[in-house]
């Protein structure tokens, strides 16, 4: 007479001998399941890629020739939370960037004595000619605002990654 | 004392009822396992890239590594079916 059979087991035929290779077929599918989640996380950021770029107001930040020289002012731009900072260089003038630092999003700070952008931080330091990282662990440069002049005053109106 | 020898799985080790591992399919396994995992540290990678992009405002060209990393999903989705279909009916 033939031994019973479980249910379970005819649906689980599988001994010792072929353990690993169910293991390993298991493994492949979870591995396919990583693998469409990472798909699936870089389509959601090239959606949302579009949408980061937000549009502002044009809004007075100065007025020419209020800045000296190796002067700076912080603002908002372009919503009331976005800290920036207006930067008279010597070398090009007035230039102005994000203050949010592009390694962990402090504030960066001007510090005119040593002519550079501070991130007190992490001591990352950014040039105040071109918002390039130069020293520390930021990688990428500051957002710069673009500025124009309107009469006698100077708006900021754009924001460039 | 000892008592009568059991498996993992709290069984006897029943020879006819266990399923032998068909020639070549260890190795075809052990292929798709290494394959697999060094495309998914080429997505993962490709997932880091498509974030520094995106952090730095150039969002517009992570469609192209999206683009990849579905070309290596349907890849693997196409792997997985196939070697799935047992070697039954690959005979």
């Amino acid at each position: 007479m033939d031994p019973v059979i479980p249910s379970w087991r005819r649906q689980f035929p599988y001994g010792l001998e072929a353990d690993e290779v169910v293991a390993r077929r298991e493994f492949l599918r979870y591995a396919l399941l990583s693998s469409g989640a990472l798909f699936i996380g870089s389509v959601v950021l090239a959606v949302l890629a579009p949408l980061q770029r937000r549009s502002a107001e044009p809004k007075a930040v100065a007025r020419v020739n209020e800045l000296r020289a190796g002067e700076a002012r912080y603002f908002h731009y372009p919503g009331p939370q976005d800290e920036a900072v207006l930067i008279n260089t010597r070398e090009r003038g007035l230039v102005a960037y994000s203050q949010k630092c592009t390694h962990l999003s402090c504030s960066v700070v001007y510090q005119a004595e040593r002519d550079r952008l501070f991130c007190p931080c992490h001591d990352g330091v950014f040039s105040p000619l071109t918002g390039d990282p130069v020293a520390g662990p930021p990688q990428r440069r500051l957002p710069r605002i673009v500025l124009e002049q309107r009469g006698d005053d100077i708006y900021a109106v754009d924001l460039t990654p | 004392m000892t008592g009568p020898a059991r498996s993992r799985t709290g069984l006897g080790r029943d020879p006819e009822r266990e399923i032998a591992t068909p020639p070549g399919l260890q190795a075809l396994l052990l292929a798709a396992l290494a394959i697999g995992i060094l495309m998914l540290s080429l997505q993962l990678w490709l997932l880091t890239v498509s974030l520094d992009l995106f952090l730095a405002g150039r969002g517009g060209e992570v469609w192209s590594l999206a683009f990849v990393s579905g070309l290596i999903f349907i890849g693997g989705l196409v792997a997985l079916r196939l070697l799935s279909r047992g070697p039954q009916s690959r005979a």
